[in-house]
């Protein structure tokens, strides 16, 4: 770039600014909407126009996490101080939380449907990073025979909407036993992003020289040895970057989880939206159950964010 | 004590054969340069002995042991690479020690040794920065340091200083003989540089399309080429070669080069050591630069030239001499001849003469 600016470069670049600047918050504002839905008193959840100055509370957050019930009479006084504070919250709300027989609180399935996202999460992204790793390392260093074929084969995968697969799938799976099983989520989900990793991987890998393995080859180590000692390390970018996609897909799916699960294995996705149909709607619930959902993921960008950069500009300039 | 011996290597690398039937025997403590153009076979052959790459045919023995079906950890040789290969993320510290670590060697003695080997490389103040912060000179150290450090049987080293500038490569050039002289141990140095091959060789080998041409000293080499390849390739400027005509008038024997009438004069044992190819015109007559006698005044056996290009090299001239079709260049002390265009004398040194045949390109042995 010139030095010194032109009034007309000024202007451009002043423009790109506010343009940028319009298209963040036309990005941020449904992430906007959801996080202050999910702090929002029930009533000024769906008002038209929007509430945007109100008093933030965390009964949503509450009713997230317990099982209730409508109340049909008002709490005796005796009743209302002798429920801890988030207790009173729900009977603000006009619904009581529902214990068991010893009186014991009845959690939501909430929880342990956002475990299951986290558990089929992290082990499909595992599994599909490592071994898309180990492929794409086959496929960088060695003469393998119809290379090219095998590589398209492996992206063919991914050439077709999965959803068209989807009624095959479920029968085969029932067929199988694998439907509304952790481990079937995990299948689906490593197959899904194997093949993304693979080549996302053997772009990250061609790039590494091989002098640095046939070094360490020199220097009395065995190509396992190599791989692990010098591969991997230097591959760490790239390992984190497709991490972080194979991560996003899979605790972000939707259509399979919601057809292949049911209970057990239900992931987060399908559940949340599975509440407004129970009742009336509490939209302040359903964003709480969302807001809750993203926090990992962005959780785990951010954490991530130098590599992802790198990912998303590598190969775009050659070195 | 590591001695090296090729035995008919051969290799291919699909249709094209890289290797021919090559035999080499390397003594203990020799440093043997591996010279010759790129795609010539020289750093292949390299990575053959190394294992980095399987023969075809042949064997390689390492003092006396076929090693050719041995994995490169196998074969404990060091080798150290053009790109330098330090790993990016690991300290110069550890990359020396790295080596070392795959033998499971004692800690104490892991480190004992690398800061011995930085020691002798004057490296000791960089052991613990990383590669990337490194100038050129330094990293080729500690790539040297690491290869070093295992006490190897032999060092390979495929070009190892050619990606540094010139004034660097020098001074390191200077430094990997030093090193040899101190340590002492089986060296082969790839490189397509035939000053480094000359300064730093006890023997080089010369390659060209897979095929050794020529193994001896530098002397041996420059003085005594087998063939036009190695007589053109080695030696700066490049050794003129002009077709000849060989006559003998009156008890006199003349070389004329370019299609002149009167050829330079040389003595009457020519003939005998020719031993008959003078009748043939498929002679070619080599000699380098220094070869090319100059004067400016006319004098017995000279004949009248041109000078038709001066390049200034600071302490000599390269002069470059019109002789019939032909031109001569020859080396003359600076600013000799004055200037372009300018006639002067010449004739051709018998004793750094060299004939060839044309068809063959091989030397036919006349040393006068």
């Amino acid at each position: 770039m010139a030095a010194v600016q032109t009034s007309g470069e000024r202007a451009l670049n002043k423009i790109a600014i506010v343009a940028v600047l319009i298209i963040t918050i036309i990005f941020l504002a449904p992430i906007y909407w959801i996080v202050s839905t999910s702090f929002k008193p029930r009533n000024l959840a769906t008002t038209i126009p929007p509430t945007v100055v109100f008093t933030p509370e965390i009964s949503p957050f509450v009713k997230l996490m317990t099982k209730r019930s409508q109340l049909r009479e008002q709490p005796t006084p005796e009743e209302y101080a002798a429920a801890p504070w988030w207790e009173r919250m729900v009977f603000d709300g006009g619904e009581k939380v529902v214990r068991d027989g010893r009186g014991d609180v009845q959690w939501s399935a909430y929880p342990s449907r956002f475990l299951n996202s986290l558990i089929v999460a992290v082990t499909s992204t595992v599994l599909a990073v490592g071994m898309g790793t180990f492929t794409a390392y086959g496929f960088s260093r060695f003469k393998v025979k119809g290379e090219g074929d095998l590589l398209f084969f492996i992206l063919s995968t991914r050439m077709l909407p999965p959803v068209v697969v989807a009624i095959p799938m479920f029968l085969m799976y029932r067929m199988v036993g694998l439907t509304d099983t952790h481990v079937g989520l995990i299948i689906l989900y490593t197959a899904f992003n194997l093949s993304f990793s693979v080549w996302l991987m053997k772009g990250f890998i061609d790039e590494i020289p091989k002098e640095y393995e046939e070094a360490a080859l020199v220097d009395g180590y065995t190509r396992m040895q190599a791989f692990f000692k010098i591969v991997l390390p230097e591959a760490a970018t790239g390992i984190a970057a497709t991490a972080v996609f194979c991560f996003i897909t899979a605790w972000n799916e939707y259509a399979f989880a919601l057809m292949m699960t049911n209970r057990r294995a239900q992931t987060a996705p399908p559940f949340i939206p599975s509440q407004v149909g129970s009742g009336l709607p509490d939209w302040t619930v359903i964003a709480a159950g969302t807001f809750l959902f993203l926090l990992p993921v962005a959780f785990f960008t951010f954490l991530l964010r130098n590599h992802l950069l790198r990912g998303m500009s590598f190969g775009a300039i050659r070195k | 004590m590591t001695q090296i011996e090729l035995r008919g290597v051969q290799k291919w690398f699909g249709a094209v054969q890289v290797i021919k039937d090559l035999n080499l025997t390397i003594a203990d403590n020799e440093f043997i340069v591996l010279l010759g153009q790129s795609g010539c076979g020289k750093t292949t052959t390299l990575r053959a002995i190394a294992g980095l790459e399987t023969i075809d045919e042949g064997d390689i023995l390492i003092d006396g042991k076929k090693v050719q079906h041995l994995k490169c950890s196998d074969r404990d040789i060091a080798m150290v690479f053009q790109s330098f290969s330090l790993y990016p993320h690991m300290t110069v510290y550890e990359n020396i020690a790295f080596p070392l670590r795959a033998t499971r060697m004692a800690k104490a003695d892991i480190d004992k040794a690398v800061r011995e080997v930085a020691q002798v490389l004057r490296i000791t103040d960089l052991l613990d920065r990383r590669p990337s912060a490194l100038s050129g000179g330094d990293m080729q150290r500690v790539a040297i340091g690491r290869a070093l450090v295992r006490r190897p049987k032999a060092m390979l080293m495929d070009e190892p200083i050619g990606a540094l500038d010139a004034k660097l490569r020098e001074e390191m050039r200077a430094e990997i003989k030093r090193l040899h002289v101190k340590q002492g141990s089986t060296t082969i140095y790839v490189t397509h540089d035939q000053i480094e091959a000359m300064s730093l060789a006890d023997r080089i080998v010369i390659m060209h399309e897979g095929v050794l041409q020529q193994v001896g000293t530098p002397e041996e080499v420059y003085q005594r080429p087998t063939n036009l390849f190695v007589a053109q390739f080695v030696g700066s400027p490049v050794m003129n070669v002009a077709d000849t005509t060989i006559r003998e008038t009156g008890g006199e024997v003349a070389v004329a080069v370019g299609g002149t009438e009167r050829g330079f004069p040389f003595p009457r044992e020519l003939l005998s050591k020719l031993n008959g190819h003078a009748a043939s015109d498929g002679i070619a007559l080599g000699v380098r630069p220094e070869g090319v006698l100059v004067r400016l005044e006319p004098a017995d056996g000279f004949l009248p030239v041109e000078a038709q290009l001066i390049e200034p090299l600071g302490s000599f001239d390269i002069v470059d001499l019109k002789v019939g079709k032909e031109v001569l260049r020859a080396r003359t002390k600076s600013g000799f001849i004055s200037g372009t265009g300018e006639k002067v004398f010449a004739r051709i040194d018998p004793a750094q003469a060299h004939f060839f045949d044309k068809a063959s390109g091989r030397s036919l042995g006349v040393s006068l």
